[in-house]
């Protein structure tokens, strides 16, 4: 699932546009949902998503599958705030009552969440983290800081591979993992993750050496070769900033929306 | 991208001794490397080759903790008085596994990674990294993730990224071992344009000699922890008469063998996405017989053995194995197999055992002594034995061995030859992924090719098809002069 939601090379939309600005876009659309109170508004930051997400050569389809997830949280986000909100008018009953306001709180929290993860989402999905952690270091922060973003990213094929590996290794093996009773669930944490780990680790010391033997740490600073330059699309996505924060100017004043 | 200031090295009485150990690694070791010398290195696993490399690339004792003496001087100056990345700006070292090497996500930005530590100017950095992107053969790779890379891909990669720093000395420790023949090969012939074209110092850490010879190495033979012979060396016939070619005979097939079948593969089709990886295979295995596949990396040959165990599902065609067969599979990598806390208990996961039966595998396995010992503590060579005894334990009729040579000394390879073996004398059947192409020809009934195509029969007919496709890297003649 994880692996799905990956950087992806591509040269539309958003894939032009340099990380900071990307990040300016992001931030729109987190002022937008956490600060407009009404759902019209929310819903249309959605669209907006989604529409980025096709302009920035992905598609829709693939992209919500992908992150079906989340639906799944927004829904049961959705349900369990309609079930435990009482104020209102009573629209029907389930056993419990629902009321007018229990849906609009359900329906505002789940748009809320479902925006938030889908834009950070689509940032992932079009922002090269490399340069990210470029931009950074670009930032004032220490270079050792930012790498150890890059680091992170690094790992988490290497061990989701892992774990398959080793859940097979159990299968030619014949170990049958069931994590019903306490002993069980040690028996699963040294079959599994044990070796996972162990490999980890593994991994973890050899690319330090592969680091410290391609000469990192041996200044206290590094060139940067590719830098992310401010370009024409940047000056886009600040524009679509600009109208993010419009929307939610607009949206305060007129709270129904 | 040139390199003139080669530098000499001097090693004097080195002892490196690990925490864990009873024997040191490396025990009163004294060698010198002279500038631009092409130096070979070879012994059997664990008497210290790899100790040699970290070593001499400052990483021990400051990344790998053990107790040292003597020294280590480059050009005059101790490698134990300076910082890892400072002894990389003057040796580069390229290690076995390609997967481990790389820092970042992108083929450019590997490249690039060093000198950029390094501090150097960026145009300077973008122009060595185009220069050796395309010397290397990979220029086509620059935007590529470094995720998506084949093995032999990112080798090639971690070679030009230790190249892009331009240090003085490039130690390279087994850096074909992972590789496909014909990847293998083509890191031999760029090592050889190193050679011609930049006259710098090369150590090579090597069990496959052969290759190495058109470099006119200065061989170092190493047994436990010590350099036991020095000789410069030119033909297979040095190898020979040192006796580090093996020859392995031609094994006779079994008289076990019968035509009845085990298992078959029947117009089997899988990919991975969208990329087909193995089409349309038939094939069918009969009791006391070896099948040997090779190929290119990536070419289908692990997936061919997860299909036969089951762990994937062809997306056409079938799999077909008789009723109640039972099967053996030992991965690549000894670590992922191993769950237990003792040897012994490792054993118990597929069942009671007696002390007796315990003792007995152990001994046979050259594991005695270590009944109640972490295996994960153990050496490579011998958790793959373990991994090998525990699968045989099952008393598997289909045994699965995926690349059980990478890595193993001559013992350690005779010892797996020896269990497979004894096995096809019972009538089971051994299905062997290896890129050891002579060892292959000689054990195996029937062979397996999964490239561009799938070529399946009789060795000699399989290598002749090869040849005359220009796949001489898979064939033996090329190997002429490989030790194991």
């Amino acid at each position: 699932m994880i692996s799905r939601i990956a950087y992806r090379n591509g040269t539309r939309g958003l894939h032009r546009v340099s990380p900071a600005g990307n990040a300016l876009v992001l931030t729109g659309f987190l002022v937008v949902v956490l600060a407009s109170p009404g759902v019209l508004v929310k819903i249309g930051t959605l669209g907006l998503v989604l529409l980025l997400t096709t302009l920035s050569g992905e598609q829709v389809g693939t992209f919500l599958r992908n992150i079906r997830f989340v639906l799944v949280f927004a829904l049961v986000l959705f349900i369990a705030q309609a079930l435990s909100v009482r104020e209102g008018t009573v629209l029907f009953s389930i056993g419990l009552p629902i009321t007018d306001e229990g849906l609009l709180a359900g329906a505002q929290m789940a748009l809320r969440f479902f925006v938030i993860l889908s834009a950070s989402f689509l940032f992932v999905l079009v922002t090269d983290p490399d340069r990210l952690a470029q931009s950074i270091v670009r930032l004032g922060i220490p270079y050792r800081y930012g790498f150890i973003f890059i680091l992170a990213l690094r790992f988490v094929p290497f061990f989701r591979q892992e774990l398959r590996t080793v859940r097979e290794a159990q299968r030619v093996r014949g170990v049958q993992i069931s994590v019903r009773s306490l002993s069980g669930l040690r028996r699963a944490i040294r079959y599994t993750f044990v070796p996972v780990l162990v490999s980890g680790v593994m991994r973890v010391d050899s690319i330090a050496m592969s680091m410290k033997g391609r000469c990192f740490g041996l200044h206290p600073r590094r060139t940067i070769t590719r830098k992310g330059r401010w370009g024409p699309m940047d000056w886009v996505a600040a524009a679509l900033f600009v109208v993010l924060i419009g929307m939610t100017a607009v949206a305060r004043r007129f709270a129904w929306l | 991208m040139s390199c003139t200031n080669n530098v000499k090295i001097a090693i004097e009485d080195l002892s490196v001794h690990y925490p864990d150990r009873v024997q040191p690694a490396l025990h009163g070791l004294s060698e010198t490397i002279e500038e631009g010398e092409v130096v070979a290195i070879t012994g059997p696993s664990g008497c210290g080759k790899s100790t040699l490399c970290h070593a001499l690339a400052g990483f021990i004792p400051e990344m790998l903790p053990a107790k040292v003496s003597g020294e280590i001087r480059i050009d005059g100056s101790s490698v134990w008085e300076d910082d890892p990345a400072h002894v990389a700006t003057r040796i580069g070292l390229i290690q076995q596994d390609p997967d481990s090497q790389i820092c970042t996500l992108n083929v450019w930005q590997e490249v690039a990674f060093g000198p950029e530590n390094l501090c150097l100017r960026p145009e300077e950095i973008t122009a060595r990294v185009e220069e050796l992107l395309t010397w290397v053969g990979i220029s086509h790779l620059a935007d590529r993730a470094t995720t998506t890379l084949s093995g032999g891909e990112k080798q090639r990669v971690a070679i030009a990224s230790i190249l892009a720093m331009q240090p003085q000395v490039m130690l390279l420790d087994e850096p074909t071992a992972n590789l496909d023949p014909q990847g293998a090969k083509a890191i031999f012939d760029l090592l050889g344009e190193l050679r011609e074209r930049e006259g710098r110092t090369l150590v090579v850490v090597e069990h496959r000699l052969g290759p190495l010879l058109s470099l006119t190495p200065r061989l170092l033979v190493m047994d436990r922890g010590r350099i036991v012979l020095r000789r410069p060396t030119r033909r297979h016939e040095d190898l020979v008469a040192l006796g580090l070619r093996a020859y392995w005979e031609r094994l006779p097939a079994s008289a076990q063998r019968r035509e009845e079948m085990s298992l078959a593969v029947e117009e089997v089709s899988f990919g991975y996405n969208a990329s087909p990886v193995i089409d349309r295979l038939s094939l069918r295995l009969s009791p006391g017989e070896i099948l040997g596949v090779i190929g290119p990396n990536g070419g289908g040959k692990t997936t061919l053995l997860r299909l036969i165990a089951g762990l994937e599902v062809p997306k056409d065609g079938q799999v077909i194995r008789a009723k109640d067969l039972k099967l053996g599979f030992v991965f690549q990598h000894p670590h992922q197999q191993i769950f237990e806390r003792t040897v012994r208990r490792e054993f118990e996961i597929e069942g009671p055992i007696t002390e007796e039966a315990v003792a007995c595998t152990l001994r046979e396995a050259r594991l005695s002594g270590l009944v109640d010992v972490p295996p994960l503590s153990l050496s490579l060579g011998e958790q793959r034995r373990l991994t090998v005894a525990t699968a045989l334990r099952r008393e598997p009729d289909v045994l699965l061995l995926d690349e059980p040579f990478i890595g193993q000394d001559r013992h350690n390879v005779a010892w797996t030859i020896a269990q497979v073996l004894a096995y096809r004398e019972r009538g089971a059947v051994t299905v062997l992924v290896s890129h050891d192409i002579p060892l292959i020809a000689s054990l195996c009934d029937r062979l397996l090719y999964l490239g561009e195509q799938a070529i399946e029969g009789d060795p000699e007919a399989v290598f002749s098809r090869l040849m005359a496709m220009g796949r001489e890297a898979f064939t033996p003649d090329y190997w002429e002069g490989e030790s194991a």
